[in-house]
């Protein structure tokens, strides 16, 4: 007779790490400040737009990415461009958020020698992969949400006066966050916990998952460039790439958290 | 073996025949076989870098064997269920107590309960037991990251027992604690002995191995003896003298003897090791020219160190 899968040891697992994720002030503070960037930053720039509306300057920026833009609009065309194109900055969170968070979880076990003890615990490697996979992504979802939210109020406080109705949540946001931010998170966490289960400690799982953030910058670079042109069609192509890493991650992941290889690597 | 005796120890016991473990081209552990009765005080001795761990990971199903068989608690190993009714059974203390920081002893103690799905109430109720014994009551609602390196190693002792297991595995039991609570935990060792469930201590502390084992097996990549103290201890000659007064040179002498035999004082009394009976006047008269007064000679057990290094030392010189 074999012990099978248990939604109870998940759920201890989760909460021991919520519980040490939430004592661990430093760790939250790091988890706060990137989503205070990706909120702060677009308002600024919106902001600066809405001032100064009539700035020829906003009109050649906006003949510059689209030259059949009314110059009368150019300020609106630049506030729904930057909306468009920050999402892709947008979604270094929910790639970043669970990397600090499953670097610390997993290769943290190892650095404070608790690994050896719990898996000495009747828990099965699968319930470890997934209870620290909800350990990271429930707070980083909920982090994104928060931003999210933060950043509509913020957008539509300080454009209202040039838009004179609410420019987001938008379609588009609405299906990235809902839709492609889970993926990213997903992406961002399957890749710490698996690098993390193979270097020996949490900074350098950190680094090496952070990795994972650079084509989200060249991306961002190509679009605030002009050369590539951002909207749900565009990020939900890159969605379904990242869907399929997802599902390599899943198909690799179990093979990879192996109790033994833990414990050679780790213990 | 007998078939009785073997179904015993299997259900409730360690069972240990021909266990290999190798890590690529190396082999931490070579055909290793011994068993561990219900209720006996197991001691696992051996140098560092010997295999005692890779055992111990082993027979609690952290680490599949290469070869050979074990039951422990009447679980099979190699474990088909990824072990979790084994280490459901068993309780591992680890050289370390990794304990989490910055939860609390309650917090800690409760993930473990949770881990093994008991019941909250009863398994929290045994635990205040423990920790009032290892004098940790009052402080469960503090961060651990506060307590001394004894506290921890306590807490860690708490959480290996909370669940009750049949079978348990100490690495280290006393390391780090004062002479106090060192003495709380090996008459906790005894006690638990004495409900019937099954202990292996891992150790390099050989009067702690005397105080509270009944067999040992001595290890060094493969099992160099397995044995009761007394055999173990029988099984070389030693000579026990008891002099008028306890002086450094008296001991000095023995040694400079050039058979160098090895000497271990405890007060006046010298534990000489010798290698054949002939050599028992000779350290009589060595203390005597150093002006030793002998209140009494006897033949005596060698101590366990010695029987130990030889054990270890043998096959490196062969």
């Amino acid at each position: 007779m074999s012990e099978g899968f248990s939604m109870r040891r998940v759920r201890a697992l989760l909460g021991k790490d919520l519980l040490d994720l939430r004592k661990n002030r430093g760790l939250v503070y790091s988890m706060l400040a990137l989503p205070s960037v990706i909120v702060v930053v677009p308002i600024g720039i919106i902001m600066t737009y809405v001032k100064q509306p009539e700035n020829p300057s906003l009109r050649m920026m906006a003949l510059y990415y689209d030259f059949t833009v009314n110059a009368d609009n150019a300020a609106r065309f630049l506030v729904d461009k930057v909306l468009a194109d920050w999402f892709v900055l947008y979604l270094v969170m929910p790639v970043f958020v669970p990397i600090l968070i499953s670097s610390h979880a997993v290769a943290g076990e190892k650095e404070k020698r608790t690994l050896e003890p719990l898996l000495a615990a009747p828990i099965t490697p699968l319930e470890l992969v997934i209870g620290k996979s909800l350990a990271s992504l429930i707070p980083a979802l909920a982090v994104c949400l928060v931003a999210f939210i933060g950043l509509c109020i913020g957008v539509d406080v300080v454009a209202w006066p040039l838009a004179k109705q609410l420019v987001l949540p938008n379609g588009m946001w609405l299906f990235g966050v809902f839709v492609i931010s889970p993926l990213f998170a997903f992406f961002g966490n399957g890749v710490a916990v698996l690098i993390s289960a193979n270097v020996g400690d949490s900074r350098m799982a950190q680094q090496l998952a952070g990795l994972v953030v650079m084509p989200l910058v060249g991306l961002a670079a190509g679009q605030f460039g002009g050369f590539l042109h951002s909207g749900t069609g565009y990020y939900a192509l890159i969605g379904l790439a990242v869907l399929a890493m997802d599902l390599a991650i899943l198909f690799i992941a179990p093979r990879l958290f192996d109790r033994e290889r833990l414990m050679t690597r780790w213990g | 073996m007998s078939a009785e005796g073997s179904a015993v120890t299997t259900a409730r016991g360690i069972f240990v025949e021909g266990l290999e473990k190798r890590f690529g081209t190396r082999t931490a552990v070579e055909h290793l076989s011994f068993e561990v009765k219900p209720g006996e005080v197991f001691g696992l001795l051996g140098p560092n870098g010997a295999g005692k761990t890779t055992t111990v990971r082993m027979l609690t199903g952290l680490l599949r064997p290469s070869a050979g068989r074990a039951v422990v608690c009447g679980e099979e190993l190699p474990a088909l269920d990824n072990g979790v009714r084994l280490r459901k059974k068993v309780g591992l203390l680890t050289e370390h107590p990794g304990v989490y920081d910055r939860l609390t002893a309650r917090e800690n103690l409760l993930f473990f309960i949770r881990l093994h799905e008991l019941d909250e109430r009863t398994a929290w109720a045994l635990a205040e037991g423990y920790l009032e014994r290892f004098g940790l009551s009052g402080r469960e609602d503090e961060p651990v990251g506060g307590y001394s390196k004894g506290m921890r190693q306590k807490l860690a002792i708490v959480r290996t027992l909370v669940h009750e297991p049949k079978v348990i595995f100490l690495d280290e039991p006393t390391s780090g604690l004062d002479p106090q609570s060192a003495r709380t935990v090996r008459d906790a060792v005894a006690e638990l002995a004495n409900q019937g469930r099954t202990l292996v201590l891992c150790s390099h502390n050989l009067a702690e191995v005397e105080r509270l084992c009944t067999r040992v097996a001595v290890v060094k990549n493969r099992l160099r003896a397995v044995s009761s103290l007394s055999d173990l201890r029988r099984e070389g000659l030693a000579l026990e003298v008891v002099l008028e007064t306890d002086e450094g040179r008296f001991g000095a002498a023995v040694r400079a003897l050039p058979f160098s035999p090895s000497v271990v004082a405890d007060g006046n009394r010298l534990t000489v090791t010798l290698s054949t009976e002939a050599q028992a006047p000779d350290v009589v008269e060595a203390l005597v020219k150093a002006g030793a007064r002998i209140h009494a000679v006897m033949r005596a057990a060698r101590p366990l160190e010695e029987a130990y290094l030889e054990l270890v030392r043998e096959e490196d010189e062969s």
